[in-house]
């Protein structure tokens, strides 16, 4: 390693004579022409969308268009700001999204350890899949389970009237309080088994030495898991982690859409259903996109203090 | 000679296909086209070899293809109009009032008058003030020839096609066939108790639930109408109207003393066990199943809402499952009754225009006046009787001028997927139709006469509402001596001027309108479902939280009933 040839040297050490941009372009056509969907598709679906945030200033009226609706200055986002429901749905939303990315991360991992450390290769792909099966059912099927297994007259109060734990059903459906923790637990069902294939991919990337070192050093099964298994994980933890706190303001649609009732209203609505009950089904387009505007920002500041964070401490980062 | 012959066919052929370009031409106006269409309400794909959309295509060139509604309504409507992606034939379904403030729609009287389409005309003329509308101009507007009630002739109302409280046959048959006119609500929720006692569950063993509520999106009118029609008024949507005042009197109901009795009432079954909590968190399909299953003895409800229930009890031959449409109204001294208000029941109401419900044409059509011709040229007798009867000697046969059908031939209708390869509802449902009597005689292309006082629709007709009718159901009505089920609630009163209240565009008070029923559908089931002790204080906090949207709701209802009670009687 210390040895370098001394003409190898030489070639380093010439000064490198930047090309211009169209021999490079020349020498590279492939990759560019590669790039050219991607690029049209960020441009079409991503950017020109943003032309129109211009109408959360407006009283956008589609027959009018962008050029010819009104201009209200920032009067769709005071009357977002004066409505307590639109509060509540940003408590609902960051509330869940933050359940989910608990319960979701813990899971996956805790499942992902317990699968590693499994020997026996039938079971373990067995429960891989088994586990990984719910993420492709649509989350209507998954939503009408749920509200079988939780109705007062469903499995789970049968269970715990059964065990003597409860004396009369819990509404789990009706009640505001459980809502939160019920889309934790379906989500988690649904999604476990698909979060933990990023984790097992990562520890198959470990090298069995260091396993074989820390069990030569005596250490036994849950101080290989602590001290090898865990750590070797840590970055792809760190990235997904991450990227999650950018989808923070989406705790997704489809599940509180399907499972929440008006008597729990007040705990399952969240902004994008707002933006759906008020911007799209009342037409005030422009308080719609006033509200995703909000949470695009929100997006883009989580994501940027949490990657910050992580660089602070000197972990891998995204950006 | 040659010559001559030649020079001749020549001009022969000639002159042929001078003659014959006329009728390409005319074949030309009917080039075959395909309408694309938006049905506002869910339903099933015809069959591709439907037989009544197959002869359209014959006779008009034209070929429908359906979308029908998935999902909420207004957000479907929201985003066609977001992108202004509008379908040739457009059914905003209850919602129309938004795609016609949207300008979606075409005007029809551009196309609609006694001179062009004499038949259509003909048909909304006795209605015209209450479907003609002015623009923001000033101009005349028809946006939509209401699909129903228009009907010809007296009023038919062998039935409750509309809300009511709902009660299984076997209740009332348990009771020993008790007199149910003028029935209050407590008695109404007595029959079902005394039903419970003796009865907990079905010969399965699955329990009854006594009363079930539906709460879901805009069907929580089964929630939050009832008080009206206790208090005696037919369906004014969610206010209730003093039609014996000049100015139509107009207020919310739902935060009067008098609504209170009602919930309290609720709130006193629940804990008795009769309304079960999952009720508040049922989906419509969940609602329909659970009516289907014949375990739920009661429910305020509108005939045709749960309609598939109806047919599924019918078809199992559960007739003691299903349901007879009661008018239960409070006592005359009810708490916080207006002064000068007497309580009579009228669950029935005059016939009523479906005022801008149904098809408009939108203005991404391209063929607006051909489809205004073929409506025009359907609303003639015979192809009427195809909609309504179908195709003579299959579906429906003729005697003595009388419009008959076989048992199995009816029973058909009850069939949905026997509907859909033989009826064109999905067109005809939302198109301007003749309904009632059918008033002169109509003689059909083989030669068959139809006779005047047969009916539109073979659900009126009596051969075959009271012939056909199942054995059950006739010793029921035997019992209580009726011909009819509407004889178990008063005949219906006059239509007022102003018509029916639900029918109200209120897209100007959207928002408010949106708190108004948020704030409902929220704590009303917190009220049915909470401690006794604790209603009173509840019912209080309710009334505070919803008086600001009640109110604005309640003036624009107020003023907007004046509107359209001045169409109707004049300045």
């Amino acid at each position: 390693m210390t040895s370098v040839s001394p003409d190898l040297r030489k070639e380093q050490l010439k000064p490198v004579r930047r090309k211009g941009f169209f021999p490079t372009l020349g020498k590279q056509w492939q990759l560019v022409l590669m790039s050219v969907p991607i690029f049209l598709y960020v441009l079409f679906f991503n950017y020109y969308p943003m032309y129109f945030w211009v109408t959360a200033f407006q009283d956008y009226k589609p027959k009018l268009g962008v050029l010819g609706s009104k201009w209200v200055g920032w009067k769709n986002f005071e009357w977002l700001f004066s409505r307590a429901d639109f509060i509540n749905s940003i408590r609902n939303t960051l509330a869940m999204s933050v359940i989910n990315l608990v319960f979701g991360t813990v899971s996956a991992v805790l499942l992902a350890v317990l699968l590693n450390e499994v020997k026996n290769r039938k079971f373990k792909r067995t429960v891989q899949t088994v586990t990984y099966l719910p993420h492709f059912l649509s989350m209507v099927i998954v939503v009408g389970m749920a509200q079988n297994i939780f109705a007062s007259n469903g499995a789970v109060n049968e269970l715990l009237m059964g065990l003597g734990l409860v004396r009369e059903p819990v509404f789990f459906l009706g009640e505001g309080k459980y809502f939160w923790w019920l889309v934790g637990v379906i989500n988690v069902w649904k999604e476990v088994g698909w979060g933990t294939i990023i984790y097992i991919s990562a520890m198959t990337a470990i090298d069995p030495c260091l396993y074989e070192a820390a069990a030569i050093d005596g250490a036994g099964r849950f101080q290989r898991i602590l001290h090898v298994t865990l750590p070797g994980i840590k970055s792809t933890f760190v990235i997904l982690l991450i990227m999650n706190i950018g989808h923070l303001m989406e705790a997704g649609f489809e599940i509180q859409y399907l499972l929440g009732s008006s008597v729990v209203m007040d705990w399952s609505q969240t902004i994008d259903i707002f933006v759906l009950k008020y911007g799209i089904s009342k037409q005030q387009y422009g308080v719609a996109t006033a509200a995703g505007m909000f949470k695009s920002v929100v997006a883009i500041i989580l994501l940027v203090a949490a990657n910050l964070t992580a660089k602070k401490l000197d972990e891998d980062t995204l950006i | 000679m040659k010559k001559l012959v030649a020079s001749m066919l020549v001009l022969a052929m000639l002159v042929s296909m001078v003659s014959l370009l006329p009728i390409a031409a005319s074949a030309d106006a009917l080039e075959p086209i395909t309408l694309t269409v938006f049905r506002g309400d869910p339903g099933d794909q015809p069959t591709d070899d439907n037989k009544i959309y197959k002869l359209i295509e014959e006779k008009f060139g034209v070929k429908f293809q359906f979308e029908y509604l998935a999902g909420d309504l207004d957000e479907k409507l929201g985003m066609m109009i977001a992108g202004e992606d509008y379908p040739d034939l457009f059914d905003g379904g209850n919602s129309a009032d938004l795609i016609i403030s949207n300008g979606a729609l075409i005007n029809l009287l551009d196309y609609v008058s006694p001179e062009k389409t004499p038949r259509l005309w003909a048909h909304i003329e006795p209605q015209k003030a209450r479907l003609i509308d002015k623009d923001e101009d000033g101009n005349d507007v028809l946006y939509i020839i209401p699909n129903y009630g228009l009907p010809d002739g007296p009023q038919i109302a062998l039935s409750v096609g509309g809300p009511a409280f709902f009660l299984q046959k076997q209740v009332l048959a348990d009771a020993g066939y008790p007199d149910v006119k003028n029935l209050t609500i407590d008695q109404y929720f007595d029959l079902i108790e005394g039903f419970l006692a003796n009865h907990p569950t079905n010969a399965d063993g699955t329990p009854y639930t006594g009363f079930a509520i539906l709460c879901e999106d805009w069907r929580h009118f089964c929630l939050i109408n009832p008080v009206q029609h206790l208090m005696g008024r037919p369906n004014d949507g969610e206010v209730l109207i003093d039609v014996s005042t000049n100015d139509f009197h107009t207020e919310t109901f739902i935060d009067k003393p008098y609504a209170k009795a009602y919930y309290k009432k609720l709130n006193e079954e629940f804990h008795k066990g009769l309304i079960n909590k999952d009720t508040f968190v049922m989906n419509y399909d969940q609602y329909i199943a659970a009516l289907s299953s014949g375990t739920i003895l009661g429910m305020f409800d509108q005939a045709w809402d749960f309609g598939g229930a109806t047919s599924a009890l019918n078809d199992a031959k559960m007739y003691e499952n299903t349901y007879v449409a009661l008018g239960p109204v409070y006592p005359d001294d009810v708490e916080g009754k207006p002064e000068g208000w007497t309580i009579e029941e009228h669950y029935l109401n005059g016939s009523l225009p479906n005022v801008r419900r149904g098809f408009g044409i939108s203005v991404k059509c391209e063929c607006p006046e051909r489809i205004v011709a073929m409506w025009e040229e359907m609303m003639s007798d015979e192809w009427q009787i195809i909609f309504n009867w179908g195709i003579k000697d299959e579906d429906y046969y003729v005697e003595n001028g009388r419009l008959l059908m076989t048992e199995e031939q009816y029973a058909q209708l009850n069939d949905a997927n026997w509907k859909l390869a033989n009826k064109a509802e999905g067109f005809f449902q939302s198109s301007p139709k003749k309904q009632g009597w059918i008033m002169n005689d109509i003689t059909l292309e083989d030669g068959t006469v139809i006779t005047e006082g047969n009916c539109w629709e073979p659900g009126n007709q009596n051969e075959i509402v009271l012939g056909l009718m199942n054995d059950y159901d006739k010793e029921f009505l035997g019992h209580y001596g009726y011909s009819k089920w509407a004889d178990f609630v008063n005949p219906p009163i006059d239509l007022a001027p102003y018509g029916e209240a639900w029918q109200i565009d209120y897209t100007p008070v959207d928002v408010e309108h949106q708190d108004f029923c948020d704030i409902q559908d929220r704590m009303l089931p917190e009220l049915i479902m909470c401690d006794p002790a604790e209603f009173d204080a509840k019912w209080d906090a309710f009334v505070a939280e919803i008086g600001p949207s009640a109110k604005a709701f309640e003036d624009y209802m107020q003023e907007h009933v004046l509107i359209e009670a001045q169409k109707v009687l004049g300045k």
